[in-house]
Formats: C-alpha cells, structure tokens, sequence
C-alpha cells in the first residue's frame, strides 16, 4: 500500500474536528466527506488525494463514538492514519467496518514522517518504509484479533 | 478467585469466549438516537433482517431538536429529515420512541436512568461516546459506532474485546460540597491521568469520596469517563442506587428480587486486583475551569492560565498543543483564571443538566441578573427534569434573572441544532468537551460546574463560587 502523507503535528486530534456535529445530519457519505477535517484543515477534502495517509500524534480520534470520523476519511481516499496512538472507539469503528487502517508507531517515526512523504506499508512485515526518505520503520503489529479482521475485511465479514 | 465488579458483570454475559478472539457478549439494553442510527437501519433492510429484541431496544431524540418552541416548524431541513427518519425507523421496526413531543422525551443517557431503563448489573449500549454516564449505577454502559448498532439491532449481541480494569480510589471529603462538585472532581482526575490515560480500561470509582456522591452526582463522573479515554465508567451500586431506581417507569415488577441479587453480587471483591489504579484526594479539589481544547487542560477557578511549558513539563508536542490551544481560545498564559470574561452561559447537556444541576444553579442565581454582556441559557436534560423544575418554580427564578428557559436535548453541547456560539465567542459551559469548534465554528468553551457557569453569567467573568456561598 503506497500514499503520500498529510502531517498534523497534533495530539488529541479529535472527533468534532475530524467531520464537525453540524455535519453528523447528513446522510450521504460523499456529501459527509465533503466536510472532513474541516475543523482543524479546511483545505483538506481539496488537497487529499486517494490512497493518501494521515500521521499525526497520540489520542486521535478522542471524543465521540461517530463512525462518521473514519467514514469520512476513507471516503475522502485516506486508506491508514498513522499516529502514536487511537482513541478506542475510533479505533474499533475504523477496523469494525474497514474503513481506514489504524496504524500506531513510536515517538521517533512520527517525528521522521514529514508532510509529502511518500511511505509504503507493509502490514505483513510490519514495516513502514519512506520512499522519499528511503528509511524504515517498524509499525506496532496490531493485535492477532484485530490482524484476523483486518484480513477478512472487517468485523461482521470476520464472523460471518 | 477474586474478581472486579466489571469482571462480573463481563462473565455474566458472555456468550462465546475463545482464546486470541473477541468475546460474544450479550447486550440488556441498546439506547437509539436519530444520529447514529440511520445507516443501521438501512443495513437491516439491505440484509433483509430485523431488530432481535425490540422490547429491549428504546429511541429518543436528542442532538437535533430544537430547544425553542416545538409547535412551530423546523427550519433546518437536514436535522428534520433525521428525526423523520428516525420516526420512520422506530415505526416499521416496532421500536419504542420518546419522540420530539413525548413527555418522556430527553437526552438519552438523562432519561435511561429516569424510566428505570438502565439496571444495575447490566449491558447497555448506545450509539454515543457518552453511554459510560449509565455506569453510575453499576452497569457496563459504553458507546459504539454505527455499523455495532447494526450488529446489536440485528443479534442483541456484540464482538468485543475484554476492556482491561482501572481502579480509581477518592479519599477524603469535599471542603465545601455545594461548590466544589462532582464535575471537578472528574475534571481533577482527567487534568492528572490525561485524555488517554484510560484507554482500553473501564474505570472503576470507589472510596468514601464517591459513597459521598448523589446518583446524578455519580452521573457526571461515569458520563466524562470517556473524556479520559477509557471504554466506561464504573460503580457499583449501593442503597442510593436502589432508591433511585424504585417506582421508575419501567422498573422491573421483581425489583425487590433484584436489589437482593445486585446486594450480595454487584461489588468488586476484597484484594480485587486492577490492571491499573489512581487515588486522589477530594480534601483538596477546588472548583475547575477549562482554559484549552481538551478536558485535561484544565485549572483550579484560583489559579492561572499556564505557560505552555509549565503545562507541557519538557513534552515538546503537549508543548506545542498548550500553544496552539491558547492561541485557539485567545489567552495570555498568567491571566487569572477569575479575569476572563464570558460571552455565554450554558447550563445543559448529558453532563450536568439534571435536576440537582439545575437546583443548584438556580440556588447561586435567585434573586440576581445575569451580566447585561451575557447570553445565558438553561436546557434541561429531558423533559421530566424540565417539568420537576417548574414544579420547584426553578424556570422562574431563572427567567427573572434573564436566562433563556428551553426544551430539553443535546444543544449548545455539539453544536447539532441552532444553539450554536458565534465565531470567537466565549462559553462558560456545563458540558463534556472544549474540543474547537464543538460547540460552534470558532466558538471557545470552558468547561465548568454548573454552579460555576451560575456564578459566571451574575459576574460576566470566572469567579470563585466560594464567594457566592
């Protein structure tokens, strides 16, 4: 999986920035996603590109239980966010209905990601690598739960 | 063996447990609202299924409703197809809705507990972070997202991973109990163990300091559980409890039964060993305020707004996040907290929007006016509150002092219906989270006590409530 990064150097990068309340009536996801980041980036739903990647820092995704965050984010084409650490519910919706791969990485790699950077991840090998850069990063390997559901495509298609 | 209480109540309702896979656990209750439902349904009608347990399924509408008067039409088009939706929903699927003219009617986690919905020892969920309030009352109430909605209308059961365990001890005993409240005590606790500090673990309360607590009191502390990032809020009932829930609505014909059972079984045993545990002392809790974008930047009402690196304490990022959060909110580190100015006042919200709140609230404003530069509201929680308070005269004493007096839902909280802050506009507010622009673009919240949020709408400014008492 290749994409290039969007970097908010932020913690707590939370719900109500990531698709405001305002928004949460709209039943449409491609409307929804018009409104992603709007928050915190404006500029966002205009300058994503799909297979792009979001890293930020720890707690994203804190706050509400909205599945609308991670819809509106894949829908915009964000196909991982990459931060030091996920709030729970962002977390479970994000892999529930594969949404988005929620990947977490150290202090030191989510300081070496810059913006633009094109990264390659490999959740086989665990492994992040930064084209632009040509380094290497190890990613945390998720859970074997979470690494099962993620193969079969989500939650329900898991336990079907 | 020795067990916790949320390992209790776990076990009780496992329905499939193997090793290195989720557990299959049974759900008592699942609490709908108009906004994180309608995809669900829409996935049930695709799949050709439908609700398992509607007697165990309850709607309501919260987040959209206007509080102004509801004879009249509603202007946002958007917000009025969700509830119509909703309606539609409740109605083909056999569900029971406190729809937007139901006496009943509130937001979700104030009226849960009112019908007597939420027991003790139970699982209930709902589509909303801040389900954990219900764990007030010994059950493991947590927020789930909308295709887990789906999962539970279809099977009344859930996938879940087992949350890890968090004991949180309170000693001591409040120095003034009617103005250092419930509400600064969690924020204490969120300022220390941060907005990630329970993350994958349920937080369970205990100590003479929570024994201390009301029900509603309890409420506040279990509903902004989730602002630490934990999955719940837990504690475990006691004599309050069973009062509380007695002659509700639909409290269960056996209660009798059931409080015997909940006495000998729902308590977290001697020497329970917890993933994780924090103690604080209340002794020494003054009343809090909000000075950033999240529930753990956070002041005693005496102090004042810190340096970004007195907050950050040699963190580079949570430096940089002190910064960017002053600039947000428009504040000099070392203002005193008691010189900022408010634009607005709201008191509501799953928070603290029920009747002990706005008693005291109205306790601190009788007799008063709010500050000629204020906007203030009261948006009681549901429409029972509402209507236990204008029995107690509570609307008038507050319209005297020229609050606005407004139907009960979710407001001023996210932002969702026309109670929103202008850009910039400064809101002393009895809600959940500061986070920018949740309760308006541009909007900058304080989070406080309702008695604080009192006190600030007579002075226009923060003020020790200490002085109004």
């Amino acid at each position: 999986m290749i994409g290039n990064v969007i970097k908010y150097e932020r913690d707590n990068i939370d719900t109500d920035v990531i698709i405001p309340g305002t928004y949460l009536k709209i039943h449409d996801y491609n409307e929804l996603a018009t409104h992603a980041m709007e928050g915190l980036d404006p500029e966002f739903p205009s300058k994503v590109k799909d297979g792009d990647f979001i890293v930020a820092g720890k707690n994203f995704g804190c706050g509400s239980s909205r599945e609308h965050a991670p819809i509106a984010l894949s829908t915009c084409g964000i196909k991982a966010v990459i931060a030091t650490s996920f709030a729970r519910i962002f977390y479970r919706n994000s892999v529930d209905g594969a949404f988005l791969l929620p990947i977490e990485v150290d202090d030191e790699t989510y300081r070496k990601i810059a913006n633009s950077d094109q990264l390659e991840i490999n959740i086989e090998k665990n492994e992040i690598k930064n084209i632009t850069k040509n380094e290497t990063y190890a990613m945390k390997p998720f859970s074997e739960i979470i690494a099962k559901i993620i193969a079969a495509g989500g939650l329900f298609k898991y336990k079907k | 063996m020795t067990e916790t209480l949320f390992e209790k109540i776990w076990n009780s309702h496992v329905v499939v447990e193997r090793e290195n896979e989720p557990s299959l656990i049974y759900i008592d209750r699942h609490l709908i609202h108009e906004v994180t439902s309608p995809q669900a349904f829409d996935g049930l009608r695709a799949n050709n299924r439908d609700v398992r347990r509607r007697d165990l399924t309850v709607a309501t509408i919260d987040h959209n409703v206007p509080t102004t008067d509801r004879s009249l039409p509603m202007i946002d088009e958007t917000s009025s197809t969700q509830i119509k939706t909703l309606e539609k929903n409740c109605k083909d699927f056999g569900i029971k809705l406190f729809g937007i003219n139901d006496p009943n009617q509130g937001i979700v986690h104030v009226i849960g507990p009112q019908l007597g919905i939420t027991l003790p020892g139970s699982t209930i969920v709902c589509g909303d972070s801040h389900t954990s309030t219900q764990g007030a009352f010994g059950a493991f109430a947590f927020g789930i997202g909308t295709s887990e909605v789906e999962h539970t209308l279809a099977t009344q059961t859930l996938w879940l991973e087992k949350p890890k365990t968090f004991e949180i001890l309170a000693t001591g005993k409040r120095k003034n109990p009617f103005a250092v409240t419930s509400k600064d005590i969690i924020l204490s606790i969120i300022k220390q163990i941060g907005t990630d500090g329970g993350t994958g673990h349920v937080l369970e309360y205990h100590g003479d300091a929570i024994s201390d607590l009301s029900m509603e009191q309890r409420m506040t502390i279990c509903n902004m559980s989730i602002e630490a990032g934990s999955r719940a809020g837990l504690i475990a009932p006691d004599e309050k409890t069973f009062d509380y829930l007695n002659n509700r609505k639909y409290t269960p014909t056996n209660y009798d039964e059931l409080v015997d059972y909940w006495k000998s079984n729902l308590m977290s045993d001697t020497n329970s060993k917890f993933d994780k545990s924090f103690t604080i002392d209340v002794d020494k809790i003054e009343p809090q305020v909000s000075w950033g974008t999240n529930p753990a930047m956070v002041s005693d009402v005496t102090g004042k707004i810190p340096t970004p690196e007195e907050f950050g304490q040699n963190n580079e990022i949570q430096i940089e996040s002190a910064k960017k959060a002053l600039l947000y909110m428009d504040l000099k580190p070392d203002t005193p907290i008691v010189e900022i100015p408010v634009d607005r006042v709201f008191i509501g919200s799953c928070t603290n929007a029920r009747l002990e709140d706005l008693k005291d609230a109205a306790e601190i404003v009788n007799g008063k006016t709010v500050n000629s530069h204020v906007g203030a509201m009261v948006v009681p929680g549901s429409q029972m509150v509402k209507l236990e308070a204008e029995k107690l005269g509570l609307d008038k004493i507050f319209k005297d002092a020229n609050f606005e007096w407004r139907e009960s839902g979710c407001s001023m909280c996210l932002g969702m219906n026309p109670d929103i802050l202008k850009p910039g506009e400064r809101c002393a507010s009895t809600s959940n989270r500061n986070f920018e622009g949740r309760q308006g673009s541009g909007g900058r919240t304080h989070l406080v006590s309702p008695v604080m949020a009192a006190a600030s709408a007579i002075a226009g400014h923060f003020v020790d409530v200490r002085e109004f008492c």
